[in-house]
């Protein structure tokens, strides 16, 4: 198995920081800011020397608790900062983003720092359909239009036009183009039937977050069956799993966090906004099954031990959906223990990590 | 559909064509499944004066044995064209078709103002078949999305059998050097399309054409399978008419983006 941290960019904002998104600009404190890089950059170099596989970014907007509005300009900073740990786009949002341009940055990356980086390309969370004024009811098919498109311009030789339901290009040709063939380092991201079925059909990975092994066991399925239907079988590494970790030294110990956990929604949006959103984003599924969004909820937990117990969980995530690489949060986003945090990640790095890679 | 059947003769042929429209001529050439009016016609008719013609030895024509090659044929299209009175005309050729439109516009450059490629079958990879079956599996081949298509009607199992060997006869190799030799020195504006599901003919053909063709523009119709007309008639049609007005300016965008002038 491998590990993958997810690094959000960490603010650490003063207790009396408004909480509701959008989170005012002006409550934005320069020097925090400077210093949440600052400790990206830490962080990369921290999970590097103690054996991480990846460390991977996110695209959210208008708030301290993921401060990485631009994954391609977290990861350029962050490769030219390591030496070798892999960074994972975790990703660009597809439908709110010109879909050459995400094209040509992605491949920009690749070439700059060829074999480092991991691309996933994803739809993006409810509220993201406010930062750039998307109408949620499209935001599926545009995505499914996107990422055609932006395969289309990694891979084809010579210029052409695309004449789409959401975008339209006479011209593209673009350079540089990525090293190798894409499909070896790119994700879909989603549980929903039609990422599956984009990443079978286009044979590329899949990444999920968050849910239960159970449910996600049912994304990872369809996916499975559908690489089938496209004659092609899957790998360990095909399977992206995000997820919340609490480890402790002890149960007892992670137990003790569990329970103090702050539980703080990353995008807390509450009242009839958090209603409308429900209300319009309406085609969010696991495998075809309906499931409404998550509209400023707190992220589940789906690992919590000590290293043992922990170790039993990562088995058990691996035999039920199959997902080869965990990319992992040790405290929830927004949280300003940081310190507490490198703690998790060096006791992960030293009790846990040697022990799953047989997994 | 305002189409009007009629007949030509030409060549020796009694030709079947459909026609609508005014405005610009534009010629169609049909596929090797024979001539079928889409949505596309209907649409296409509200700009050009279309002639959709039925090739001989196609559909309801009888058996056509004298053809001996795709550049006949073209020809003999030639000359269908000219028993219409008509002069200099856009000209579209889908799949098979395309490949009797390129004969066309190569043997007749003159007569071309600008050519359209839909699918074209001109160049294929090793294997590459033309669909054949029931409708279901026909639809299947034809169609990105067949569950979102009206059903195809059965085929006639004796049209089917006089098509089969006339495009057996006539299609030529996937990779025909005469033919690539003529591409290379074509100079008309072209326009090839191509669905992003085709599953006839694989999308990536295009860049061959793109490669050969001095003045040949490329686009990938998003959605779409190798009926393109049929499926996404509307983005078929914006497209192919903003080509057909502009030829290489089609390039430069004139659409008001602007929201609160």
């Amino acid at each position: 198995m491998k590990v993958s941290f997810f690094e959000t960019g960490r603010y650490v904002a003063p207790p009396d920081m408004p909480r509701e998104w959008p989170v005012p600009a002006g409550a934005y404190h320069p020097e925090i800011g400077a210093r949440a890089y600052q400790g990206m950059v830490e962080r990369g170099r921290f999970v590097e020397e103690l054996g991480f596989d990846w460390i991977s970014l996110s695209e959210h907007h208008y708030s301290p608790r993921i401060l990485t509005p631009s994954p391609v300009v977290s990861a350029a900073y962050l490769a030219a900062q390591t030496s070798k740990i892999k960074i994972s786009l975790l990703g660009p949002i597809v439908p709110t983003s010109n879909p050459i341009r995400v094209a040509e940055e992605l491949a920009m990356l690749d070439t700059m720092a060829p074999g480092r980086f991991v691309f996933g390309l994803l739809r993006g969370t409810t509220n993201e359909y406010l930062s750039y004024d998307l109408n949620p009811i499209e935001a599926r098919e545009r995505t499914d239009e996107g990422m055609e498109l932006i395969l289309k311009a990694w891979t084809e030789p010579q210029p052409f036009g695309w004449q789409g339901r959401y975008f339209q290009y006479r011209t593209v040709s673009i350079w540089p183009r990525p090293q190798d063939d894409p499909s070896a380092s790119v994700y879909a991201l989603g549980t929903s039937a039609e990422a599956g079925e984009f990443a079978a059909r286009h044979h590329v990975g899949l990444g999920l977050s968050y849910g239960t092994f159970e449910l996600m066991g049912k994304a990872t399925q369809h996916y499975r069956e559908r690489c089938a239907h496209y004659g092609w079988e899957p790998g360990p590494d095909s399977i992206i799993y995000r997820a919340n970790m609490i480890l402790g030294e002890t149960d007892d110990k992670a137990e003790e966090m569990l329970a103090n956990r702050s539980k703080q929604a990353p995008f807390p949006i509450g009242g009839r906004l958090r209603d409308a959103l429900l209300a319009a984003d309406v085609t969010r599924n696991v495998a075809g099954e309906k499931r409404p969004a998550n509209v400023g909820g707190v992220l589940p937990i789906s690992f919590c031990g000590g290293p043992d117990r922990v170790i039993e969980q990562l088995r058990r995530c691996r035999e039920e959906m199959g997902a080869g690489v965990v990319d992992l949060s040790l405290a929830d986003p927004g949280t300003g223990d940081v310190e507490g945090m490198m703690r998790s990640l060096e006791l992960f790095g030293t009790k846990v990590l040697p022990r799953i890679r047989d997994i | 559909m305002e189409f009007r059947e009629d007949f030509v003769e030409a060549d020796g042929f009694r030709i079947r064509y459909w026609e609508a429209g005014g405005g610009p001529v534009l010629v169609h050439l049909h596929g090797a499944g024979g001539p079928r009016l889409s949505r596309a016609h209907d649409l296409l008719r509200r700009q050009f004066r279309v002639i959709a013609f039925e090739m001989p030895g196609f559909g309801q024509s009888a058996e056509n044995t004298r053809s001996r090659s795709m550049p006949e044929l073209a020809d003999t299209m030639v000359k269908a064209a000219d028993a219409l009175g008509l002069d200099r005309f856009d000209l579209m050729g889908t799949s098979f078709g395309g490949r009797t439109a390129l004969c066309l516009a190569s043997q007749h450059p003159e007569r071309v103002s600008a050519l359209v490629l839909e699918s074209p079958a001109a160049i294929r990879p090793e294997g590459a078949r033309p669909p054949a079956g029931p409708p279901e599996d026909m639809a299947r081949r034809l169609y990105g999305h067949p569950e979102r298509m009206p059903p195809l009607p059965a085929p006639d199992p004796a049209v089917v059998a006089k098509q089969e060997g006339l495009v057996n006869r006539l299609r030529g190799p996937g990779r025909d050097p005469e033919l690539e030799r003529r591409m290379r020195e074509l100079e008309t504006p072209t326009l090839v399309v191509f669905g992003t599901l085709d599953r006839i003919i694989p999308p990536a053909m295009g860049r061959h054409y793109k490669e050969l063709m001095p003045n040949c523009h490329l686009v990938f119709v998003y959605d779409a399978g190798h009926a393109i007309g049929a499926e996404r008639p509307e983005a078929f049609v914006d497209l192919l008419s903003d080509f057909l007005e502009r030829h290489e300016a089609f390039v430069i965008n004139r659409t008001d983006t602007v929201i609160h002038p």
